[in-house]
């Protein structure tokens, strides 16, 4: 079948089947809650894992299916608008969902062993389907009352995931800081949000951008705009909305470190591009509320913050965290190097295309941290001491993802982080891309670490690994292939994203 | 005139009332101080203990899901309003039974899972597991 | 047809070849992988070779061999061969160093019984591939990913004895020094592509074709909002930067000296032929950009001659002979970059070659020297070699009197035709190149005295210690190499005598002739063009005889060997250096250039770094206290933490959204 019958099928069915990834995350998390029904006392870690890696993978297939057949797309029609314009599934909003579905799968699959010893594994799939629904509405958001409950969608389940070790008090204060901040962040987004309704009379995308000419109240809109701005940095863990992000990441389970600072991360991102160019466009924005020189400060300030408090740290995780700060700062060049007219959509898929390679390489790098903490293996940098010798395909892997990380050829970070840097200059904002690029310098620093700590010294203290998980072991891998295979993969990523970030101005 | 100076205008109020009454009764009462006057008001009663003390989980449950129940109360209560002129004016019956047939499904669900992972089960006391064991030995 | 240019990647191939079988094989063969190596180079030389000849003839040849990326907005990334005369020559440079320093590695290592041979091979084929590769290279984005492989070559080399503490800790400052150049070589290899659309170096569409068209007038490319001169400037600098790393150029030099870690025939190799030549080799390469900038060539011939200058002074009282062969080595790229920054294109490549001739022998003699004197490298425990090792003794003395510049060697013929272009180029009215070339001129007196004081010191006067007395002998493939590149240093300056040209009129400066021919953007006419152009070099019209600057530089070339003569040419001679007091130990200490880089990268950097994990450290450890971190999982911490310091995230997080509401609500006038 050809990708235009394809198509032509899907124009006969009803519209809410647009919807059907995040319908089917948010059924799996349901029929998790079911099995648990079911067998309450002992339900099976396999089946729970099963159920939850097929949901997820299954949705992964509907999205790529439905961005591949054009679905919301220039091709079928453009966008599907939904339930009053209050969602709309286009190829933005598909190609997020394509992120958060992947490292949704990976994270489940990663966790099958992870939650071997654990009890209330039911709750923990169930509650990463959840937030993973979450994420998938939010990159369909087209109202800013849908943009706040599919945020907070996605945040409560994973308040609740960052605590998931009850009995680590670094998981439960993690996990209550984070819902401490998370509160106050999203008080300052619903506060935002009802300025701008008091300024345009509305809450759907569109019709905000169409009011908010008025010059009169440009002072009110402009505190509004920086406080959904607030919202969505603190969802994207960028500075000053970032304090929660290394003691989130460092005391969660490793796989929900992953799952945050990868998949709740580009949802972020997701959420924060489609309202701030649809809602607030650049060209209709009066004087005075100009929020890419807002977004400039943060990218520039975030990356900076982020790399060099990574280059301090002593723990791999905790450095990891720091380090998925600096790559907010990255995707942040998105929205900073915009302008009126300028070549918006390479700048803003460039972005979205990073945070895809992001998401294989930075979840693959914190599921080889939960390998690690699977073994028991310590957690600092001399931890890590001759890794490689006792486990060389795992460290194979996680060589691939520091240095994709890092933005090394030959791998799929160097070519992403080349193309933002690349939009940015032709954007006209190289010196965003000369911060970038010094910062990406800064960051081999101790990446490499990493490397040099499991490859060239020797051991500290002997250490017996006897398992070889192989849930983990797949995940990590096939983050592993997924990084190195988005190097000659680039060309159509980039395409579809650019193409489908264009349709947005 | 900024409409600015009015929001200010309204903060220094908010803040100088509360202040100036503290300060005019400070002004004007008799201080006589006293050992009783400084405790903590409980009803009459004599003040036992801090106020930080542990509660059982229990209450949270009930509370969270009367909570969850009273929410929903409040979603099919306009539903059950606008149901029957919606059918009258020509809407499909799917359209307006299926949303909320949905959402009530999805807490049956959550509920359902909660009962039978023991949320509506009353604690169970080192006390009243041992009168239990007795009665039934 | 098949042609000679057909075989141009097996150049570059051949070494890379036989990284693979050291690497995979090694252990299993006799030698270690020598003679992997050894075949290997010299198939590449035996190529380099048909290639020159195939040049001569009036070939060239420009391919794109593979494309890596296409179709990212316009910009294609490739892989491609650009061989003309200037390549041609460096190959055949390389290549025969290369090959020598092989055959000599046989008696410097395999003889002496080191450990780890194949990786050494290893290392140093695919340090020869890498540098092949880069003078290959057609377009600036494939050199520089080269240019990184021969940093990460020279690593690996310099690290060679990584077991003791001196190589580790040299190869890692090597490669973080040079790094630091690098960063701005990749930001202007990135700046390149944004401005032009194009890293290539030759034809219409080059880079250096289009800046020079459209400093004209004839095209526009975006300057981001600069000039385009400045810009070009800006662009040129940027790329200098990793020039000046790797060339070991004030302030960037410092990794040179401590880089002799390394084994003997590495040095020899890097500081002869490779990774210290890439840089000029650079500059040369996209020689068409830089000429069209007034400002970088200014720059460029100043850091030249004071980095001669600076870095002759500091091997005036160096002990151990190969740290003076080091700041040699500086001081002599001091001078190619002089050359290039005083518009003398060709005098830059001559001193270039001849420099890798009689530097690769000058390191080759004193690694038959460190085996005479089982690895002790100081020269005050030397003297009297002379009489016990001959051919080392004349090979080294005829590349001396190469690189102190004495008639008719080959190192007076090139210095001398960098000193007269420079000189010739200054008096037209340009006061920084006077400055550069009156350092430049002082720089051969040192020189002379430098390179006299080692010789004298080393193979002179009576023996200063048991180890000199009864040297260890060294067999033919440590004389080999030394006999071939002895004959070199003294005839290669025979290729380009300019001098003699001007007085007797026969046409015999060669290489004048050989860079005259190839691609029309890349001939000596067509710099000489721009540089009549843009820097208004010679525009003056000035005629200056060659014979009166030759003869300066000659006689403070010859006054600094008889200083030399007279103070460490006797019997017994004493360290006069201690004469210079408190001068002396400012010149051993390096003029203090690793305190300060050092105090730049642990005071500045570290500092930096350090405040913003205090920053974030701080307020993840309660801003109150303001403790210092420690870990997360400690009992009191949480305890402390409990009672409320994450109200202080909430804090600062208000307090940062606040700020930024405030700054934009003034700066956008919300308020009024």
């Amino acid at each position: 079948m050809t990708p235009d019958a394809l198509a032509l099928q899907t124009e006969t069915v009803a519209a809410w089947t647009a919807l059907a990834p995040a319908i089917l995350l948010g059924l799996t998390g349901l029929a998790l809650l079911g099995v648990d029904t079911l067998w309450p006392d002992d339900p099976s870690n396999a089946v729970l894992a099963g159920v939850a890696a097929a949901g997820s993978i299954l949705s992964f297939a509907v999205t790529g299916w439905f961005l591949v057949a054009g679905t919301g797309q220039a091709s079928t029609g453009g966008a599907i608008a939904l339930y009053g314009d209050a969602l709309v599934v286009d190829g933005m909003s598909l190609f997020f969902t394509l992120i958060f579905t992947v490292v949704t799968a990976m994270v489940v699959v990663a966790a099958y062993d992870y939650l071997d010893d654990h009890s209330h594994r039911a709750e923990f799939y169930s509650l990463t389907l959840f937030a993973a629904t979450g994420m998938a509405v939010m990159a369909t958001a087209n109202s800013l009352a849908t943009v706040f409950i599919s945020l907070e969608l996605a945040s409560l389940p994973s308040y609740a995931l960052v605590a998931f070790l009850k009995t680590d008090r670094g998981s439960v204060e993690a996990g209550l800081k984070y819902f401490l901040i998370g509160a106050v962040s999203s008080a300052v987004l619903a506060f935002g949000i009802s300025l701008v309704y008091a300024v345009t009379g509305s809450l759907v995308l569109g019709d905000v951008a169409a009011a908010i000419g008025t010059p009169e109240m440009a002072g009110v809109l402009g505190l509004g705009v920086l406080m959904i701005l607030g919202g969505f940095a603190f969802k994207t863990a960028s500075v000053p909305f970032h304090f929660w992000a290394p003691e989130a990441y460092e005391g969660a389970p490793a796989p929900i470190s992953a799952f945050l600072s990868s998949a709740s991360k580009a949802a972020g991102f997701a959420v924060a591009f489609r309202v701030f160019v649809q809602a607030f466009p650049l060209e209709a924005v009066p004087a005075g509320v100009d929020w890419v020189i807002a977004f400039q400060v943060l990218a520039v300030v975030t990356m900076t913050l982020g790399n060099f408090a990574a280059a301090t740290q002593e723990n791999v995780k905790r450095m990891l965290a720091y380090s998925s700060i600096g790559h907010a700062g990255y995707a942040l060049i998105g929205l900073a190097a915009l302008t009126a007219g300028g070549p918006n959509g390479d700048v803003l898929g460039a972005s979205m295309a990073h945070l895809l390679v992001y998401g294989f390489m930075n979840t693959g790098a914190f599921l080889f941290i939960a390998l690690v903490e699977h073994w028991g293996v310590g957690r600092t940098f001399e931890d890590y001491n001759g890794l490689a010798s006792t486990a060389p395909i795992a460290a194979v892997a996680m060589t691939v993802f520091m240095f994709s990380l890092a933005g090394l050829p030959p791998f799929g970070g160097f070519l992403s982080k080349y193309v933002l840097f690349y939009s940015a200059i032709e954007a006209g904002f190289w010196w965003l891309a000369a911060v970038g690029a010094v910062n990406s310098a800064l960051s081999l620093f101790y990446y490499s670490r990493v490397v040099k700590a499991m490859w060239i010294e020797t051991p500290v203290a002997d250490f017996e690994i006897e398992s070889r998980p192989v849930g983990l072991y797949t995940a990590v891998l096939f983050a592993g292939v997924g990084t190195l295979l988005l190097l000659p993969g680039f060309g159509p990523v980039i395409e579809t994203a650019q193409t489908v970030a264009a349709t947005l101005f | 005139m900024s409409e600015w100076i009015a929001i200010g205008a309204l903060g220094l109020v908010a803040v100088g009332i509360p202040l100036g009454m503290m300060a005019v009764s400070a002004i004007l009462r008799p201080a006589v101080p006293e050992q009783g006057k400084g405790a903590t008001y409980e009803s009459g009663e004599i003040p036992t203990g801090t106020a930080r003390v542990q509660f059982n989980i229990q209450y949270y449950m009930v509370a969270l899901l009367f909570v969850v129940f009273d929410v929903e109360t409040v979603l099919i209560f306009p539903w059950t309003v606008i149901y029957r002129s919606a059918l009258s004016q020509g809407v499909a019956l799917s359209t307006v039974l299926w949303p909320m047939l949905a959402f009530v499904g999805i807490l049956v669900v959550g509920l359902v899972w909660a009962w039978r992972n023991g949320a509506v089960e009353w604690v169970k006391s080192p006390l009243a597991n041992r009168q239990k064991t007795e009665r039934n030995a | 047809m098949v042609g000679i240019f057909d075989f141009t990647p097996a150049i570059v191939l051949l070494p890379f070849v036989s990284f693979l079988i050291a690497l995979a094989v090694g252990d299993h063969l006799p030698k270690g992988g020598a003679l992997a190596g050894i075949t290997a180079t010299a198939g590449s030389l035996a190529l380099a070779i048909g290639t020159v000849l195939a040049v001569a003839g009036g070939r060239t040849y420009d391919a794109t061999l593979y494309t890596w990326a296409e179709g990212l907005e316009a910009v294609n990334l490739t892989f491609g061969v650009l061989i003309d005369p200037l390549s041609a020559l460096m190959l055949l440079i390389v290549t025969l160093v290369a090959f020598l320093v092989h055959v000599f590695s046989l008696g410097y290592m395999n003889d002496e019984d080191e450990t780890g041979l194949p990786r050494y091979y290893a290392g140093l084929g695919l340090f020869t591939a890498s540098m092949l590769g880069f003078v290959v290279a057609d377009n600036l984005l494939m050199a520089f990913m080269f240019f990184e492989l021969v940093g990460l070559c020279s690593y690996l080399l310099i690290g060679f004895h990584f077991r003791e503490p001196g190589p580790p800790s040299a190869a890692k400052k090597a490669f973080l020094v040079t790094r630091f150049g690098d960063y701005f070589f990749l930001v202007g290899v990135v700046a390149v592509f944004g401005t032009f659309g194009t890293a290539a170096f030759v034809g219409s569409e080059s880079f250096p074709a289009l800046a020079e068209a459209a400093l004209r007038g004839e095209t526009s490319v975006n300057t981001f909002g600069f000039a385009p001169q400045t810009w070009f400037t800006i662009v040129g600098l940027l790329v200098l930067g990793g020039v000046i790393g790797k060339s070991a150029q004030y302030p960037l030099h410092t990794w040179l000296p401590d880089a002799m870690e390394g084994p003997t025939p590495v040095s020899a190799l890097i500081h002869a032929a490779t990774m210290v030549a890439a840089g000029v080799y650079l500059v040369a390469r996209m020689y068409g950009f830089y000429a069209i900038s007034p400002t970088a060539l200014a720059i460029i011939a100043f850091v030249g001659g004071f980095t001669a200058l600076f870095a002759a002074t500091m091997g005036l009282v160096k002990r151990e002979i190969k740290q003076v062969l080091a700041y040699s080595t500086i001081s002599q790229y001091g001078y190619m970059m002089l050359a290039l920054g005083g518009g003398g294109y060709v005098a830059a490549t001559f001193h270039l070659m001849t420099h890798a001739f009689f530097k690769a022998l000058l390191f080759l003699g004193a690694g038959s020297v460190i085996i005479a004197m089982h690895h002790n490298e100081d020269m005050w425990d030397m003297g009297g070699l002379r009489s016990k090792m001959p051919v080392t003794y004349y090979t080294f003395l005829s590349g001396s009197l190469a690189l102190a510049g004495i008639f008719p060697f080959a190192g007076f013929w090139s210095k001398d035709e960098v000193l007269y272009e420079t000189l010739l180029h200054g008096l037209d009215g340009d006061p920084i190149l006077l400055a550069a070339y009156a350092m430049g001129l002082l720089a051969v007196f040192f020189t002379g005295l430098y390179t006299f004081r080692m010789v004298f010191l080393t193979f002179h006067g009576d023996p200063r210690s048991g180890t000199a007395e009864d040297p260890h002998g060294v067999r033919w493939n440590v004389k080999f190499p030394l006999v071939v590149l002895g004959v070199l240093a003294a005839v290669a300056g025979f290729v380009n005598m300019v001098p003699v040209k001007k007085v007797t009129g026969l046409k015999i400066d060669f290489l004048h002739k050989w860079l005259e021919h190839g691609y029309a953007g890349l001939t000596v006419e067509h710099y000489g063009e721009l540089l009549h152009d843009f820097p208004h070099y010679g525009s003056a019209g000035l005629e200056l005889s060659p014979l009166g600057p030759g003869a300066v530089s000659l006689g403070l070339a010859l006054a600094g060997a008889v200083v030399a003569h007279r103070l460490y040419n006797v019997p017994e001679p004493v360290e006069h250096t201690d004469r210079l007091g408190e001068i002396k130990t400012v010149l051993y200490n390096n003029y203090y250039q690793d305190e300060y880089q050092v105090w730049i990268a642990n005071g500045l950097t570290r500092s930096i770094a350090r405040a913003a994990n205090k920053f974030d450290g701080g307020v993840v450890d309660g801003v109150v206290n303001g403790v210092s971190s420690v870990s997360l999982f400690s009992g009191s911490r949480i305890r402390r933490i409990q009672t409320g310091v994450v109200s202080n995230y909430a804090v600062l997080l208000t307090l940062g959204l606040t700020a930024l509401i405030l700054a934009f609500g003034l700066a956008g006038g919300w308020f009024v």
